[in-house]
């Protein structure tokens, strides 16, 4: 019964998600069922736009720039938050969480009103700032639990071989943290790639994809803000993608090159006895 | 001068923490502290005027329609994250306790990443006068006028906040429930408990932290959100969040602006503090055991 429900969740989540996909290849303008044929109309609409084109373009800038800047802040300080233990760890972590706890609508305007002190004019630079401010908390929790049980031992163990500063990070701790760094690098460009509720406040006169399709949801019902957000969704959704891809790539790769290892060593003497003990357990199975 | 193995290390993370620590200082910590202060100050038109005063508190304060828009905006946040939680909980517990592959949990956390306005877009087309819910009851017969009341109302606000939350809260709810072990479900068991008190006893009290965390941030981001309300909500669905952003965008009295956010804050500190004095009432939370 519980399974079931878990695919009624499932299904809640989707629904909505779907039945957007399927009006936006409507044919009819109209938004009610019966569904009365397909058509790429409003995707030839919505990309004959400039505004859109603009939105679109101004939307992976921003979302690039945050996810880099993001990625050089966030790791930086998880090298320090391995290092640093007491005190001086607990404030640094605080400070980093300290954002996601707070309404995205607070942020907005304490950046609108710092922006405004500091006399920086409101533009895409500023979007970049707030989305970094915005993602920070959430790429520095994704790298948490590798930054909690880091073992500096081997870091000491590499240092004490011979290593240089540098060699250790590159060879030691790069690698360790690296999977995660390219994770949670692509949640920050997805999370900033769909963030409004702080870009209404800190944008100028570009505006992102999101800020775009909310000003066509205020005026009207248009059958092309289904395209539009599709076109937002795909994009987002091919970025996961990339990144479940080369995260599973990732793992394929360290797994096999482990037991490769193992079999390497493994190999001269157990060759002839798991062969003998292959054949002697394929007849049970077929057996069966 | 040579530094020590030690020294070098210790400067070494603090210049590594340095370029965050002052990232956050300049965007995040300046600005909420001027933030502060300028709730205590005044704007007369546009201009703003730094005599300190507590006039923007009383102001807000005793304004009906900012105590009208902040109980919308608390009943949208506290209905939200009770059902985000409650509904996201067996879900949760069925992908931690019993499924074999982790598939659907991919698949809930890929839905994360539909855009926001999408799903708001969504119910509004499945909410409206012609909309999925309102054709599907007339052609069943169950009603014969289209239900006005559904779109442009706080439910509707609710229901697609809910639908947004979901995944957020089933994140936390599933990497709180992964630290309590089966081990600890098996023992309760083996000893004697119900399931019923295997959950109450065990599993809620020892997850109590992502409980709360669930509970708090989808309470966060739902009490915070003026885009939602504001698209669905209708008129009686406007939220003291809408009021604060349109302080800081149309009619420009940021220092009034700034006093309503931090009330606001305060408010949410307020259902904190009552949602986790409710679960130790409720004798859902860790610490003393009580044994009847």
């Amino acid at each position: 019964m519980l399974r079931m429900y878990l695919w009624l969740y499932v299904l809640f989540l989707y629904a909505p998600i779907v039945i957007i996909a399927m009006f936006s290849f409507h044919s009819s303008p109209s938004l009610v069922f019966p569904f009365e044929g397909w058509s790429l109309r409003w995707y030839e609409q919505i990309f004959a736009s400039q505004t859109f084109r603009d939105s679109l373009w101004n939307s992976i800038i921003v979302a690039t720039g945050a996810a880099v800047a993001t990625t050089l802040l966030g790791a930086t300080v998880a090298l320090a938050l391995i290092r640093i233990k007491g005190r001086a760890r607990e404030i640094i972590a605080t400070i980093c969480a300290a954002p996601i706890a707070l309404p995205g609508l607070f942020l907005g305007i304490a950046l609108v009103s710092g922006f405004a002190q500091i006399g920086m004019n409101r533009s895409l630079v500023t979007v970049t700032i707030a989305h970094v401010l915005y993602a920070l908390p959430f790429f520095v929790a994704t790298l948490r639990s590798r930054i909690d049980y880091f073992d500096t031992s081997l870091e000491e163990a590499a240092r004490d071989l011979g290593a240089t500063t540098w060699q250790s990070f590159h060879l030691i701790t790069l690698p360790i943290l690296r999977p995660s760094i390219v994770g949670a690098a692509i949640l920050v460009f997805a999370l900033s790639f769909d963030e409004l509720i702080i870009t209404v406040f800190v944008s100028g006169n570009e505006s992102t994809l999101p800020m775009m399709i909310w000003s066509m949801m205020r005026r009207t019902v248009d059958p092309t803000i289904n395209a539009a957000s599709m076109v937002a969704f795909g994009l987002s959704l091919i970025v996961i993608t990339i990144a479940g891809a080369i995260f599973w790539l990732q793992r394929r790769a360290s797994i096999s090159s482990r037991t490769s290892d193992l079999e390497d060593e493994a190999n001269e003497q157990v060759d002839s006895t798991v062969e003998q003990r292959k054949q002697s357990v394929r007849p049970v199975q077929s057996f069966e | 001068m040579s530094l020590s193995v030690n020294q070098r290390q210790r400067l070494l993370s603090g210049a590594l923490a340095a370029p965050t620590m002052s990232f956050m200082l300049v965007f995040f910590i300046l600005p909420s502290l001027l933030l502060l202060l300028y709730s205590f100050w005044s704007a007369r038109s546009f201009v703003i005027d730094p005599t300190f005063n507590v006039d923007n508190y009383l102001r807000t304060l005793s304004a009906a329609g900012f105590w009208r828009t902040g109980v919308t905006g608390l009943s949208n946040g506290i209905w939200t994250a009770i059902a985000s939680v409650v509904l996201s909980f067996p879900a949760a517990y069925y992908i931690v306790y019993r499924s074999v592959n982790n598939n659907a949990f991919y698949l809930i956390l890929l839905s994360w990443f539909s855009s926001y306005l999408v799903r708001v877009y969504a119910w509004r087309t499945i909410l409206g006068t012609n909309g999925l819910i309102n054709t599907t009851l007339i052609q069943f017969g169950l009603i014969s006028e289209p239900l006005e009341f559904i779109l442009f109302s706080p439910l509707a606000s609710v229901i697609t906040l809910v639908h947004i939350m979901f995944p957020f809260a089933l994140l936390l709810l599933v990497s709180a429930l992964r630290d309590v072990k089966t081990d600890y479900l098996e023992a309760a068991r083996d000893m004697g408990a119900s399931r019923f008190q295997v959950l109450t006893k065990v599993i809620i009290p020892m997850s109590y932290k992502g409980i709360v965390s669930a509970f708090m941030f989808t309470f966060i981001l739902a009490a915070g959100d003026y885009i939602t309300p504001q698209l669905l909500g209708g008129r009686d669905g406007v939220t003291n969040g809408l009021l604060i952003a349109n302080q800081f965008r149309s009619a420009g009295n940021w220092p009034l602006g700034a006093a309503m956010a931090f009330i606001t804050l305060a408010l949410f500190v307020g259902v904190y503090v009552f949602f986790t004095q409710l679960m130790k009432v409720c004798r859902l939370s860790p610490g003393r055991r009580y044994h009847d």
